[in-house]
C-alpha cells in the first residue's frame, strides 16, 4: 500500500484538538466566503484573506516579499512559526493561501484534512474571538519562489511545446466550453470557452471523498498516474479559473504523491481564455 | 442624510438607511447578524407557495431555493431555503431581502435597481467571489418574472372563449 509523500503536510482534525495551544503553531483560516471567519472560527485561529492579504490590489499578483514579512509578524507568525491552514470550500483557499507562503519560502506547512466543515460536522469547538498574537519578527524574504512553482502565461505556451501535462482541474462544463462562467460568478467570465490546448481534464474534486477528505495515496496515484502518466520528476502545470482549485490540485500532487516538478498557472482561464492570440481548444 | 430612491419598496429602504451610514466593521456586524437570522426567512412546515424555484449551481454554491406567494391583492412574501454552505453575505442578503421585498408586488420588485447593494455590503466586501450578494436578488427577480408569466397565461386561458 502506497502511503502520502509527505504525510506531515496533512493532519487530521483529532491531531489539531489536541494542539491548539501549541505555541509552534498558527492556525490559519483562509475562505472563499469573506464573513465566514467572523461568524466562528477554530480557537486561536487568525484570518488570513486570499484576496485581502495575499494579492497585490494593485496588480495581479501577490503582495511584496516585505508585505508578506509585515503580514507574518502581524499575525505573530515567525519564520519558524508551523502554519496550519484549513478553510472552506473542500481547502481551496487554504491550499491557496499554502502555496502562496511557499511562494516566499515560508516551508512549514500544513493542511487540515476535510476542513472548516470536517471540523464543524465533528462538533469540534468554535469561538467567535478574534485572538491577537504579540509581533514577532519576520526577516524580508530576499526572494520569490515563483520560478519553482508558479508557472505564467509564456511558460505555459512554452511548455505546450513540449507536450508536457497539463491538468485542467475545472468542472467538466468548463472545460469543454459550455460554460464561460459559474452562473453565481459571471464577473468571472472568459470570452471564449474551451482549455489550453492538450490539457487533460481532471477535475479538482476528484482527488477527494464526500467529506472533503483526500483520497488515499493509492487511489490518488491511481487517477494522475495511472490515469494521466504523471510521475514524480516530471514537470507539470495544473490551471483552473483562478488558481485556487489548482492550488488543491497542486498541493495532492507535490505534498501527497511527492510530485516535485509541479507548477500552478493561477493566471488560469480568466487570463488564457480572455488573452488575445491564446490558442484555445473544445472537444 | 439619506438618499431615498423612488424605485426602492420603503421597508428595504428603511433597511439600506440602517446600513448606510455605518462604518465598515459596523456594517460586517450587522450583516453577521442579518445572516444569523436568515433561518428566520426559511418556508414553514405545510405552508403553501405560489411559486417554488430551487437550484444548485454547479460548483459554486449550495442550493437556493426562492418561494413566493402572493395575497388577494398580489403583494408577495418571500421564503427562502438556504443550504448550509451558502455564504454568509449572500444569507445576510437573503434575510434583508425576504424583509425588505415583503409587500412588495412582483412589478415592484422587478423594477428594483441593484445599485443599492454596495450601500448595504460596503465597497470593501462586494469584489470577486463575494458578488453573491447580487445573486440573491436576481433569483428573486427571476421568480418575480415567472410569477408574472404564469399569471398572463392563466388570465389568457381563463378569457378564451
Amino acid at each position: 500500500m502506497k502511503t502520502y509523500s509527505h504525510p506531515e503536510a496533512l493532519v487530521e482534525t483529532a491531531w489539531l484538538a489536541d494542539h491548539l495551544q501549541d505555541p509552534g503553531i498558527r492556525i490559519v483560516e483562509s475562505n472563499e466566503d469573506v464573513l465566514l471567519y467572523d461568524t466562528g472560527h477554530i480557537p486561536g485561529a487568525v484570518h488570513i484573506d486570499w484576496r485581502a492579504d495575499l494579492n497585490d490590489p494593485w496588480i495581479r499578483d501577490y503582495i511584496s516579499p516585505d508585505q508578506f514579512a509585515a503580514l507574518c509578524r502581524r499575525n505573530g507568525i515567525s519564520e519558524t512559526t508551523t502554519c496550519l491552514f484549513y478553510g472552506d470550500k473542500s481547502n481551496w483557499w487554504a491550499c491557496y493561501a499554502l502555496w502562496a507562503f511557499r511562494l516566499y519560502g515560508h516551508d512549514r506547512v500544513k493542511i487540515l484534512n476535510g476542513g472548516r466543515d470536517k471540523w464543524m460536522r465533528e462538533g469540534r469547538p468554535m469561538v467567535r474571538e478574534k485572538p491577537s498574537y504579540a509581533e514577532v519578527p519576520y526577516a524580508v524574504p530576499t526572494s520569490r519562489h515563483d520560478k519553482e512553482i508558479r508557472a505564467f502565461y509564456d511558460e505555459v505556451r512554452a511548455f505546450l511545446k513540449t507536450d508536457g501535462p497539463l491538468i485542467d482541474v475545472r468542472s467538466p462544463g468548463e472545460f469543454t466550453g459550455e460554460l464561460l462562467h459559474m452562473p453565481e460568478y459571471p464577473q468571472e467570465g472568459a470570452l471564449r470557452g474551451g482549455h489550453i490546448p492538450g490539457a487533460k481534464s481532471v477535475p479538482w474534486k476528484t482527488a477527494v471523498r464526500e467529506d472533503g477528505t483526500f483520497k488515499s495515496a493509492d487511489e490518488l496515484a491511481r487517477i494522475y498516474e495511472e490515469g494521466c502518466g504523471l510521475s514524480a520528476d516530471q514537470e507539470a502545470i495544473v490551471y483552473c479559473r483562478i488558481g485556487e482549485r489548482s492550488s488543491h490540485t497542486w498541493f495532492v500532487l507535490s505534498y501527497l504523491l511527492g510530485h516535485k516538478k509541479v507548477r500552478n498557472y493561477d493566471g488560469s482561464w480568466t487570463e488564457w481564455g480572455n488573452r488575445v492570440g491564446a490558442p484555445i481548444q473544445r472537444p | 442624510m439619506q438618499n431615498v430612491d423612488p424605485a426602492l419598496p420603503p421597508r428595504l429602504q428603511e433597511i439600506i438607511n440602517l446600513f448606510q451610514n455605518l462604518p465598515e466593521e459596523e456594517k460586517r456586524e450587522l450583516l453577521i447578524a442579518y445572516s444569523d437570522r436568515s433561518g428566520e426567512c426559511s418556508p414553514r412546515e405545510g405552508e403553501t407557495f405560489t411559486l417554488s424555484d430551487i437550484r444548485k449551481d454547479q460548483e459554486c454554491t449550495d442550493s437556493v431555493g426562492v418561494f413566493l406567494k402572493t395575497d388577494s391583492e398580489n403583494r408577495l412574501l418571500f421564503r427562502m431555503s438556504l443550504g448550509s454552505h451558502v455564504q454568509t453575505l449572500t444569507r445576510a442578503m437573503a434575510c434583508i431581502l425576504c424583509q425588505g421585498l415583503a409587500g412588495s408586488t412582483a412589478e415592484e420588485v422587478m423594477a428594483v435597481p441593484s445599485g443599492f447593494v454596495p450601500k448595504i455590503v460596503g465597497t470593501e466586501l462586494v469584489r470577486q467571489r463575494s458578488q453573491t450578494t447580487y445573486y440573491i436578488l436576481a433569483r428573486m427577480k427571476s421568480a418575480c418574472r415567472q410569477l408574472v408569466a404564469e399569471q398572463r397565461r392563466a388570465n389568457l386561458a381563463s378569457s378564451t372563449p
